[in-house]
């Protein structure tokens, strides 16, 4: 790429590339250097003073972390000198930290910990008092505990830079500083992504708090549930419970690194719920009761009714399934009932998008490193969030050009280059402005924008030397989706490249689109079939068309709007009891992995419709085993050929399925219909001008979501509690009777210059 | 301890949502700190608006911060970091005569302890407080770069210099 200089490290010549950290570098060679503020892809800091080596001619020690390399650079990183420097800084480090490792929730895996360890010094020589302030929370589910602070400001940083919220600060000065916020109440997203980089235990976890030790857990690295970015995540687990979710690895990183989302990081409760269905569950005659059965009794029952049905069972795939488990119920509806009647219940369908696909996906590291960023339609912040956080970080560190198209001001177009506010449900009127750019006069006026701003729009587009990444949700009709996926050289630039990045809703929307190949749309499969195979609850939505059907079978973690209708209940097992796959927006096929055993009686998705086909007379050949499902999903379906299990093992390096990439189409039935809904669309629009809510669609309540006791107070936005010491849902003492501390609150958030007492 | 805060007069700050607002004059006063900076720097204006606010409502208020936080389109915490590092911000409501009596090494030697314990036994308070009637507020801060006139206070804006016990209670009793 760049030119490569020589380095001379501890007496040994490396070449690096010219501008690289000087940091990076040293540890990449296997040299040790120790640092807390330094966060890669962060605004450098340079306060915690541990990262200092000895470069020749330079007076003093340097902290490696703020020097770029350059040619001939003479370094040392490891003498008498050095380590002396160190041994002082991580003394001053701990003048005001108290030493309660026993009790604190990072005890174990804190940097504060392993550094003291290697750095510190035994005797403490200050004698001073140390600062103290007592322990509270920020926020429902972010604990706070300040004089373990040592002020890396990692968190602000993450929550500047990656989350564009700047709702936690350093307040106060010199010894005094504090990490918090104004009023002492974190208003945000609750992303817990300032507990991930703490470095120490100031900022915890509040829903696995005081829960357990860290050695104690078995770390399983997994995928997300919610969001369809494919966030690699860890699940700790002990004895059969799950604990906590924390990113991927401290340390080793998948495509996320530390980053995840307020769904990701806590909501993770409904998975030992005790809500959970416990068993199969038979609703013997219409509008009865579900009454418990065992596995062999329901499986008979279903087989049975299901064969009474012949053809006309219908199979339903919720977009939450792995792969195998989607793949199994479609080998299902073709195998085993011979019908085409099958569905995912998706709220966004993306066939039309992957049918019409005129350029590959964009892989997140492409969005960060993209020039140009289109968003049409769709909000990022609230439903993909590491594209967002991608997104955000690509505008501000490398100055790529942000251009949204939204019917409201989402937070993101505060970031923008360009933001074009077009009026509700005309998105149909932009896709055609694009690509056609005769009529911008009456296409702007639809939109109720200049048609300045198109031409600003596409000059833009003309001048971008490097990626465009083109974006688009689900607010676009299917035909403008169609349009927009098929016409890539509409965006292309000078020397671009131009990738698409679906904003799809659920975990696997891509692969229920991929391996329900020729599936039909739910509503009419939903009224073509008597019976019903359902893998997954259905939209709420959706439910009223499953009134008076012959026989429902729905497999679902909970009782939900679905189960009301269904005839026999199956308790499926979540994705922290399964093994399998999800598909990311961008294409990665990713592990899910089993942490926990399968909680009650329940089973993986796919198991529980192979043992229905078994009891229909048919063998799908699985022996039981996740890996033989996969394989038979790479043998059959033509992105996924050849991938096994071990070629995904490894999650630094996600392997990309490969959609087929159409030729220009002829769309003329398409831009008929957009053309006709431009037409209907009226000049005088009202435009939305209010900012959505921060976490409007993250905090809502689900089925899933619910089931997390700290949901239902971010879900009524927020509320600060009278006392911020004791935690946000209730507290007990020893006796039983319920904590009600009156700490002084604004004092606790606060503690400002006047209020130092001065000691004579 | 929190708790030594005796009064009600300086504990509870209510947070909420409120925005200062402030006279057209005002509002062009802080305007004209803005032309200073270049428009996409803001923020480099929030010390000069700080003491301005600070001037108008007597201290740096939630509704005050909630005025800046959205004059210079910053979060509520950055006002709040910029506020808490300078120690001539005051985050609490203060009482009407704010006395500052220097602590540093020349006023020291000269005598401040003396100064510092009278005045707060005469009015009932420790550093940091305000008295329950809300007329007066003593803190101690660093040098006030008068140390040839040692020891010294600032009352306000005024300095008082060469101080003695006698012609303390004199300036405190001159004070309404």
């Amino acid at each position: 790429m760049s030119e490569l200089i020589k380095v001379t490290i501890n007496e040994q010549d490396f070449e690096v590339e010219k501008g690289a950290r000087l940091i990076d570098v040293c540890r990449e060679k296997g040299f040790n250097i120790p640092s807390f503020c330094y966060y890669s892809d962060l605004a450098l800091q340079a306060s915690c003073r541990m990262c200092l080596v000895r470069i020749e001619k330079m007076p003093k020690l340097q902290t490696s972390c703020t020097i770029t390399c350059t040619d001939g650079m003479i370094v040392t990183t490891q003498s008498e000198e050095i380590e002396k420097a160190q041994r002082a800084m991580s003394e001053f480090l701990l003048a005001n930290h108290p030493l309660d490792c026993p009790v604190c929730d990072r005890g174990g895996e804190c940097e504060l910990q392993e550094m003291i360890f290697d750095w510190g010094d035994v005797e403490e020589r200050f004698t001073e008092k140390k600062n103290v302030e007592p322990e509270k929370f920020l926020s429902p589910i972010v604990a706070n505990d300040p004089q373990r602070c040592i002020v890396c400001k990692r968190c602000t940083r993450v929550c500047d830079e990656w989350m564009g919220e700047d709702a936690i600060e350093a307040g106060n000065r010199g010894v005094n500083t504090v990490i918090g916020t104004y009023g002492g109440w974190l208003n945000c997203s609750q992303c817990g992504n300032c507990i991930e980089v703490c470095p120490t235990g100031t900022l915890l976890d509040g829903v696995y708090r005081h829960e357990t030790r860290p050695w104690e857990l078995d770390q399983t690295i997994t995928t997300d549930v919610y969001g369809s970015d494919g966030m690699q995540l860890s699940i700790g687990s002990r004895g059969g419970l799950v604990h906590r979710i924390v990113a991927r690895d401290r340390y080793v990183n998948g495509l996320n690194g530390e980053f995840l989302d307020v769904k990701a990081r806590f909501a993770h409760e409904f998975v030992n719920h005790p809500d959970r269905i416990k068993t199969p569950l038979i609703r013997y005659k219409k509008g009865g009761k579900l009454i418990p059965a065992t596995w062999d009794e329901a499986i008979h029952f279903v087989g049975q009714k299901l064969t009474e049905s012949g053809k006309n069972v219908g199979v339903v795939a919720s977009p939450r399934l792995t792969n195998e488990a989607i793949f199994t119920l479609k080998r299902f509806a073709k195998e085993v009932v011979g019908t085409d009647n099958y569905a995912v219940s998706d709220r966004y369908d993306l066939s039309v998008f992957f049918d019409n696909l005129s350029a590959p996906l964009a892989t997140h590291k492409e969005i960060r490193k993209a020039k140009t960023l289109v968003l049409i339609g769709g909000e990022p912040e609230e439903e993909q969030t590491f594209t967002a956080k991608q997104m955000r970080q690509a505008v501000r560190n490398d100055g790529a050009k942000l251009i949204i198209v939204n019917h409201t001001p989402i937070r993101l177009s505060a970031q923008a280059s360009q933001f074009i506010h077009i009026n509700p449900n005309s998105y149909d009127a932009f896709v055609l402005a694009l690509t056609d750019s005769a009529n911008d006069d009456a296409n702007a006026k639809k939109l109720g924008i200049e048609t300045k701003d198109l031409a600003d729009f596409r000059q833009t587009l003309s001048e971008t030397e490097g990626d465009t990444v083109v974006m688009f949700g689900g607010d676009l009709s299917p035909q403008a989706q169609s349009v927009l996926a098929n016409s890539a050289d509409a965006f292309d630039g000078t020397n671009a490249k131009v990738l698409f990045h679906p904003l799809p809703l659920y975990n696997n929307s891509v692969g229920a689109n991929d391996l329900m190949e020729g599936k039909k749309s739910l509503s009419e499969v939903l009224k073509n079939s008597k019976a019903l195979l359902i893998g997954g609850s259905l939209q709420e939505a959706d439910t009223n068309l499953l009134a008076n059907k012959d026989f429902i079978v729905v497999q679902e973690l909970f009782e939900t709007e679905t189960t009301k209708y269904a005839d026999v209940v199956l308790p499926a097992a979540s994705f922290a009891e399964v093994d399998g796959t999800f598909t990311n927006n961008t294409g990665f096929v990713q592990r899910v992995r089993q942490a926990i055993e399968p909680v009650n009686q329940s089973k993986a998705d796919w198991m529980i419709t192979t043992l229905i086909a078994r009891e229909m007379g048919a063998d799908f050949g699985y022996n039981f085993s996740a890996t033989m499902v996969f394989k038979a999903i790479a043998d059959s379906v033509s992105a996924y050929e050849g991938l096994r299990y071990p070629a995904l093992k490894d999650e630094s390096k996600p392997v990309q399925v490969k959609h087929a990439i159409s030729a220009k189409k002829d769309l003329s039935k398409e831009f008929d219909v957009l053309k006709s809904n431009v037409e209907k669309l009226s000049d005088e629009a009202n435009k939305l001008t209010a900012t959505p809510r921060v976490g409007h669609k993250l905090h809502r309540l689900t089925t899933l979501t619910s089931k997390t006791a700290q949901f239902h107070l971010l879900a009524h936005g927020n509320p600060k509690p009278e006392n911020l010491l004791v935690s946000p849902l209730v507290q007990f003492n020893l006796d039983g009777t319920p904590r009600t501390e009156t700490a002084d609150a604004a004092a606790v958030g606060v503690t400002d210059r006047i209020n130092l007492k001065v000691e004579y | 301890m929190a708790s030594a805060l005796a009064t009600d007069f300086t504990n509870k700050i209510v947070y909420t949502d409120e925005v200062a607002e402030f006279s057209p004059e005002v509002v062009e006063e802080m305007k004209s700190h803005l032309v200073k900076y270049p428009p996409e720097r803001k923020r480099s204006a929030l010390i000069p608006l700080l003491f301005v606010v600070q001037r108008e409502r007597g201290w740096i208020d939630n509704a005050g911060v909630n005025f800046l936080a959205k004059f210079l389109e910053l979060e509520v915490t950055d006002v709040w970091e910029t506020a808490t590092f300078y120690s001539m911000f005051n985050l609490r409501k203060i009482g009407r005569h704010h006395i500052q009596i220097c602590k540093t090494l020349s006023c020291k030697i000269m005598g401040e302890p003396e100064i510092t314990e009278h005045i707060c036994n005469k009015l009932n308070i420790h550093p940091g407080e305000t008295t329950a009637d809300g007329k007066f507020t003593v803190t101690l801060v660093e040098c006030l770069g008068s140390c040839g006139t040692a020891p010294m206070m600032q009352i306000g804006f005024d300095y008082h210099e060469d101080l003695t016990t006698e012609k303390v209670d004199q300036i405190l009793d001159s004070l309404k």
